[in-house]
């Protein structure tokens, strides 16, 4: 008659434990969902009616109500089909009550009763209030990311009923790794010269600054950003756990054991805002959710819609995505690295002196750039197309990995310190953390007076140059060549 | 007023001004037009059409020159400047603000393109400073690039007296961001133009202008300018005047030198520091003073970098390459000589001052 099964349900990238009820009862013969279930959730009746009858059972013509009850948010998605059907069977007397309780499910079911992969099973697995998590067999690598061996994998509807109603053991979900990403990011030496950009990138990492680079196509902008996951400090547990979730919620392939290499996601820029940022109905994680703990590579950055811009200064400012709906706000993490390249003008000649773009055109084309978003950008570099010469004679440039111990270094100083990178620390705590020389202070001084620096560039250049001076060793007080160093770092965009 | 008022009639050009003001006084003129006269021969009826309801034109345009501190001398003034007095073309109503006698001094016009590459504005502006220094007036058209720098040249020094002639009203600030260097040029000498306050800055004006300029020059000293352009526009009206013109060489790959070079092959003379022009002048050049160079020396590591971009802008990473030094100490190295004004940087560009 009635019958209470676990399941789970996806908010964004976290999940939300959910019970579904079942009722099979006298009256017109008939099948509702109810509990707010929205039109994927809906359409669960008609999946989980023809998969109960290709399993070998019958439908019960009877009145058949169905109740999603949780948090009182909308319920979105497939991921309780299979706990549907099972309460269903519970509710026909065809399964022990008893031998679910310590089990939650969460799959999609085909019409022939199979389990597909849906996204999000690993937060929806992590969420859900059970023993162990019932999951698809070909997700089950990516429930193991949350909940190790506490996951079930099954193929199809029959076999859950096999060992639910027939007494048979799980099936043997194996125990192989499963992996399906190479785990090995370019490598900083393949870049000849620019030797300016590499220490820029260098400090970026250790620093978490956000970078911008302006330079004229060919320079190698692209190709530095897709270096820095390779010199950025390898992530933690706690953060390679987040990435997988956020992965895993994005519906992409998961990779088990996660990986330890900060994400990079490079998004177009003819994309939209919500596929950037995230939302959409029900809310899925954006690019920058995705490069949550790692690097989002904005190329061409001026081509980028204005109001797409614009949207990442909240982002680049809290570490997280308030995605604010009529029933309440959905909030996903996206603590990232921005690395914005552009073009110094439409005509994108390589040096001042060839430029043919008349001012008010250069003018018009850095103005894209809104004021407060170049703001967020702590380093400011230009570069220039190598020298053709230099690329065939250049030795090899420095590998990653020696890049990255250096880097590895100056972070753990900064945690040690302040507890975060330094690109995090709140401009009335610089005092403490990044105490300035008297010789220091002055050059500052000079460079506010002939008004190189604004008051916000002040505070970018004191943080830049306590990341200097952790690179350059244990310093408690950041000297003057500290503070040179990252104002030197500190393009402004012209349109002279 | 009424000559400002004969300048601004409708369909005005300068050739028909000159007719008008040949008439008579431009008073009587005026009040004739708008009785709907026709005062001369060799009018279009068109013109004479647009010409009917002028009635008030003098009182709009003496409260517009008022507003804006705008003085009108015709060529039938006394005060009308002597140096274009006689020339063919030359405007027959100049509005202005300042003061006119600064057209009595030595005059050398400097101009160049808008678009001009980071050296050419620095030399522009040590022109315009040495020859402030002495006491040559400095004309420019207040463009964009070569022009304004050769005027803020003129502002370094206090005693500095500037020439400006613009294409626009001398309500209208053209190029907008120069609004500073107007009011400058009307407090050490004067801002011209011939067209009537609320003129736009149509283009067909800049030629027009330029042929002022080039009048008003007794030297005329190009400092970039691409093969064709506003300043080659300026060259061929000073050659028409017999104004002698001269060039500063740049380099053959510069394409903002190309019509400099250009010059300099079809026989101007080349300058390369203030005695130059001042020979051209007939100035003695033995006694030329130049501005003393007050910056703080450069340290022995300074000037290694130094050197490392005298002769054409370069980046950091060249210079690492060059003199063999870290990154780091580059950068360090390029702000002290920065912040003691030895190089600049445009783009990531670096390039030392001379």
């Amino acid at each position: 008659m009635y019958a209470a099964v676990s399941s789970s349900t996806l908010h964004g990238v976290f999940g939300a434990p959910i019970t579904v009820e079942v009722h099979i009862g006298h009256g017109l013969p008939g099948f509702s969902i109810v509990g707010q279930p929205d039109e994927a959730c809906r359409e669960s009746r008609d999946r989980v009616r023809a998969a109960l009858l290709c399993s070998g059972h019958e439908w019960p013509n009877r009145r058949i109500t169905v109740n999603l009850s949780g948090d009182g948010e909308k319920k979105g998605g497939a991921t309780a089909d299979l706990a549907i059907a099972v309460g269903v069977l519970i509710a026909e007397g065809k399964i022990e009550q008893g031998a679910v309780d310590h089990l939650a499910f969460v799959g999609e079911l085909g019409l022939d009763g199979s389990l597909r992969a849906t996204s999000g099973i690993a937060p929806l697995s992590y969420s859900a209030r059970a023993e162990s998590v019932v999951v698809p067999m070909v997700s089950v690598h990516e429930a193991r990311i949350a909940v190790g061996d506490r996951a079930i994998g099954v193929s199809t509807l029959r076999q859950v009923c096999a060992v639910l109603a027939g007494g048979e053991p799980w099936p043997d979900t194996g125990i192989a790794p499963h992996r399906v990403l190479a785990d090995v990011p370019p490598d900083m030496a393949d870049v000849m010269g620019q030797e300016n950009a590499k220490f820029a990138m260098e400090v970026a990492a250790a620093g978490f600054h956000h970078v911008l680079m302006v330079g004229p196509p060919g320079a190698g902008k692209s190709m530095l950003a897709h270096r820095m996951p390779g010199i950025l400090p390898r992530l933690g547990t706690a953060e390679s756990f987040e990435t997988s979730m956020v992965r895993s919620a994005a519906g992409l392939p998961a990779v088990n054991p996660p990986s330890l290499v900060p994400p990079f996601r490079a998004p177009h820029h003819t994309s939209t805002t919500v596929s950037v940022v995230g939302g959409g109905s029900p809310v899925r994680p954006g690019e920058i959710s995705l490069a949550h703990n790692g690097v989002l590579f904005l190329d061409e950055m001026g081509e980028f819609a204005p109001s797409l811009l614009d949207a990442l200064r909240q982002p680049l400012e809290e570490g997280e995505v308030r995605v604010a709906r009529a029933r309440g706000c959905v909030t996903l993490p996206a603590r990232f690295l921005l690395i914005g390249a552009s073009n110094p003008c439409p005509c994108a000649n390589e040096m001042v002196t060839s430029c043919t773009c008349t001012p008010q055109m250069r003018h018009r084309y850095l103005r894209r750039f809104s004021g407060p978003l170049l703001d967020r950008f702590d380093i400011r570099i230009n570069l220039a197309r190598p020298a053709l010469s230099g690329m065939v004679t250049a030795e090899p440039g420095e590998p990653s990995a020696a890049i990255a111990d250096r880097v590895s270094a100056a972070r753990s100083r900064a945690v040690e310190r302040q507890g975060a990178p330094n690109a995090m620390i709140a401009p009335h705590l610089l005092e403490r953390h990044a105490p300035l020389t008297q010789a220091a202070r002055d050059v500052i001084e000079a460079r506010l007076t002939r008004g190189d620096l604004t008051a916000r560039g002040y505070h970018r250049v004191r943080r830049v140059a306590r990341t200097i001076a952790d690179l350059r060793g244990d310093h408690a007080v950041v000297e003057q060549e500290h503070v040179e160093s990252a104002i030197a770092m500190r393009a402004e965009l012209t349109g002279r | 007023m009424s000559a400002a008022a004969l300048a601004a009639l409708p369909l005005q050009t300068h050739h028909r001004l000159r007719k008008l003001i040949a008439c008579g006084d431009p008073v009587d003129v005026f009040r004739a037009i708008a009785a709907g006269q026709r005062v001369t021969g060799g009018i279009d009826e068109r013109v004479w059409h647009a010409w009917r309801n002028v009635a008030g034109l003098d009182e709009v345009m003496a409260r517009r020159c008022g507003e804006h501190g705008i003085s009108v001398v015709c060529s039938r003034d006394d005060e009308y400047p002597t140096s274009i007095v006689h020339d063919r073309e030359a405007p027959a109503v100049l509005f202005y603000r300042g003061d006119l006698s600064a057209l009595r001094r030595r005059r050398v016009g400097i101009i160049g393109t808008r678009t001009a590459s980071l050296s050419g504005c620095n030399f522009a502006r040590t022109l315009g400073r040495d020859l402030a220094l002495n006491d040559v007036a400095v004309v420019s058209g207040l463009a964009r690039g070569i022009d304004v720098h050769a005027h803020r040249g003129v502002c370094d020094v206090g005693t500095g007296a500037a020439v400006a002639v613009v294409a626009c009203g001398l309500d209208v600030v053209y190029p907008p961001e120069h609004e500073l260097e107007w009011d400058d040029v009307a407090r050490r000498g004067v801002l011209l133009t011939e067209a009537p306050p609320g003129t736009a800055p149509e283009t067909h004006r800049f030629p027009l202008r330029n042929r002022i300029l080039a009048a008003l020059s007794e030297v005329l000293v190009v400092v970039e300018s691409r093969a064709r352009g506003g300043s080659m526009i300026t060259v061929r009206e000073a050659m028409k005047r017999d104004v002698t013109v001269m060039a500063v060489p740049g380099s053959p790959h510069a394409p903002v030198s190309d019509g400099t070079n250009a010059l300099l092959k079809d026989g101007c003379e080349p300058v390369t520091d203030v005695d130059d022009v001042l020979v051209a002048l007939g100035l003695s050049s033995g006694s030329s003073r130049r501005g003393a160079d007050m910056r703080e020396a450069p340290t022995p590591a300074e000037r290694g970098v130094l050197a490392a971009c005298t002769t054409r802008a370069v980046t950091v990473d060249e210079i690492v390459m060059t003199i063999g030094i870290p990154v780091f100490e580059a950068g360090v190295l390029l702000g002290r000589l920065e912040l003691k004004g030895w190089v600049q940087q445009v783009n990531g560009w670096w390039e030392a001052l001379t």
